[in-house]
């Protein structure tokens, strides 16, 4: 991938963020840290490595995208509306009655949402099944799931971990947004699944671990699905919880933002200091503005 | 003496024909395909018979991924694990999300007589009935269980459907109509409504004829369709004979006498008697023996009707 090119998908993630802090905007709160850590991995797949036509998002021959963390629905949001599914106006209505846009994505209200999730655990199952059917209908079609590493903690997750490997599904990816934190605290404390590269690897996985902030390595290992033949693929993805908003990173309570004028004011600061950085790198590479 | 034949054995053969007819129809098993008398199946069909073992949560959400590829998963298990275990499951990836899967708990009622109440499934209706969306089959003889395979099938949407275990005795001719929705008049009466469903439809046949030699004159009513409930039937029933008796191997709390009792209360107020099970774990044992313990035998039902009319 050239330079140019990562660099683009750099600016879309940019937009993607601010469109995250127009919908907790519009709704005054929501689920930011973990949507903000997983910007890379959904701008990755929704600006190259997924084969969709926002124009006909029932398509049968499309890749599917399953938000397992339903909760991080606003990076949800926020790239099916940079993308085209429709139009930005609807990330306005977050938080108002009768949205298409809830606090967990309805595959009936908004096109381009495969999954009702948000109950954590189900996500897994589900895209383990589509995986299947759409084997049994030689599609080229492959099933991309984002799970949270506090969602892990669910055991359902293992039930379908288990059948994944068992019915060898080798036209699914999984990510972990390994951000290390839930709303109790960090996850190795609440609940401890460490190391994750074993517990999958033990499941019958091919796994992987990455910076998952890194355009470069999510987009290079993504193409190499399935990493060996026979076995699901997975990618510990390793992020920061509230990426870009430096008053937040890392920090366990902007798991749920209730966003203070102060705040936004702070937020907007810091998405457009990470705009200027990024239009000095373009003028780096082609000289220009 | 009606013919006997046996529930799982009826069911299996009947999604077999449907999967003939069909190539969508695909199975998943939670290790319950060869008591679900599906065990043919995977021969059959090899390439649409998927196992996973005993992870019934699991199975509903894989069913959930392949319907949404237009497949017609059906998951047949022991009916508290299809329905309390994965009720989670069953709401969210399956009627949230509206998807065409059909799960069948089998083995239902008190069938599973001496495994106790984890095995016993009494709470079923009740659960899956506040799902939008979940239309229940309930059939109440080996006819109408293969009549109500198809119609799940041809059905879309998610359905859940349950059968018992021990053989049941053949009640209607191979040529009764059945459709979706729509209760079965089973005999004409104007004193009192009996109303079956399920396991025990044989029963409420048994007693509406030992109340007939009393000379009671019974309507008898097969709900084989507990949701959505045939509204017009029930209410003309209400209308026409003043009193309603509901007959079901299900707790009283949720079941199909709640359901009537629901509609009934707001459209067309009448005395009603629920016969079930009450608000405690049914014992185990012998399941006719048990049918007796809870006043489900004809008899009882006889004797239940006749002093709910001197009330």
């Amino acid at each position: 991938m050239d330079q140019l090119e990562l660099l683009n998908l750099e600016f879309t993630a940019l937009k993607i963020r601010r469109h995250i802090l127009r919908l907790i905007r519009a709704g005054e709160a929501g689920h930011v840290g973990g949507a903000l850590s997983s910007v890379e991995i959904v701008t990755a797949l929704y600006f190259n490595i997924m084969n969709n036509d926002p124009s006909n998002p029932r398509w049968p021959e499309r890749d599917r995208f399953v938000l397992s963390a339903g909760h991080k629905c606003l990076v949800l949001y926020a790239a099916l509306a940079e993308r085209g599914y429709f139009d930005l106006s609807i990330l306005d209505t977050y938080g108002a009655l009768d949205s298409p846009v809830p606090g967990h994505p309805n595959m009936h209200k908004l096109p381009g949402v495969e999954t009702n999730t948000g109950a954590l655990g189900h996500g897994l199952s589900i895209a383990g099944g589509m995986a299947l059917g759409i084997r049994m209908d030689k599609s080229p079609a492959r099933v991309f799931v984002l799970m949270g590493d506090g969602e892990l903690a669910e055991g359902s997750n293992w039930e379908a971990a288990a059948a994944a490997s068992m019915h060898k599904i080798e036209n699914i990816l999984v990510f972990v947004d390994r951000n290390q934190l839930q709303i109790s605290g960090p996850t190795t404390k609440v609940m401890n699944y460490e190391p994750l590269e074993e517990r999958w690897r033990s499941f019958g996985w091919s796994v992987r671990t990455i910076d998952g902030h890194d355009f470069n390595s999510i987009i290079s290992n993504a193409r190499e699905l399935p990493f060996e033949k026979g076995k699901p693929s997975v990618i510990i993805a390793d992020t920061i919880k509230s990426k870009g908003l430096s008053f937040a990173e890392r920090k366990v309570n902007y798991h749920y933002w209730k966003a203070t004028p102060e705040e936004m004011t702070r937020a907007e600061q810091d998405l457009d200091e990470i705009e200027n950085s990024l239009k000095k790198k373009l003028k780096s590479i082609t000289g220009n503005e | 003496m009606n013919e006997l034949k046996d529930p799982r054995k009826t069911f299996g053969e009947a999604v077999i024909e449907a999967a003939e007819k069909n190539p969508n129809v695909v199975v998943l098993s939670a290790d319950s395909s060869s008591g679900s008398g599906l065990g043919a199946f995977p021969e059959r069909f090899p390439d649409r018979h998927f196992e996973f073992g005993i992870m019934e949560q699991g199975v509903i959400g894989f069913a959930s991924g392949l319907a949404t590829t237009g497949k017609i998963p059906v998951f047949a298990a022991i009916a508290p694990f299809v329905t309390a275990r994965p009720f989670e499951m069953f709401r969210n990836d399956l009627g949230y999300m509206n998807q065409n899967v059909k799960v069948v708990g089998r083995c239902a009622g008190l069938t599973y007589d001496q495994l106790g109440s984890t095995h016993h499934s009494i709470d079923d209706v009740a659960i899956i009935r506040t799902i939008p969306g979940v239309t229940i089959f309930n059939p109440g003889d080996p006819v109408t269980i293969r009549k109500a395979v198809h119609a799940m099938i041809n059905h879309t949407g998610p359905c859940y459907m349950k059968i018992g275990s021990p053989k049941m005795p053949v009640l209607y001719p191979e040529d009764v109509t059945f459709t979706t929705g729509r209760g079965i008049v089973m005999k004409e009466g104007s004193d009192v409504t009996l109303v079956g469903t399920g396991t025990v439809l044989s029963k409420a046949v048994a007693a509406a004829g030992l109340l007939e030699k009393s000379g009671i004159s019974v309507r008898l009513i097969d709900i084989h369709t507990v949701k959505p409930l045939d509204r017009d039937l029930i209410l003309k029933a209400a209308r026409e004979t003043g009193r309603i008796v509901t007959v079901e191997e299900h707790f009283i709390a949720g079941g199909l006498g709640s359901a009537i009792a629901e509609l009934c209360s707001q459209e067309y107020p009448v005395k009603m008697k629920m016969i079930g099970i009450g608000d405690f774990y049914a014992s185990n044992g012998p399941y006719e023996e048990l049918l007796g313990k809870y006043g489900l035998q004809p008899e009882q039902i006889k004797d239940t009707v006749i002093k709910f009319l001197s009330t």
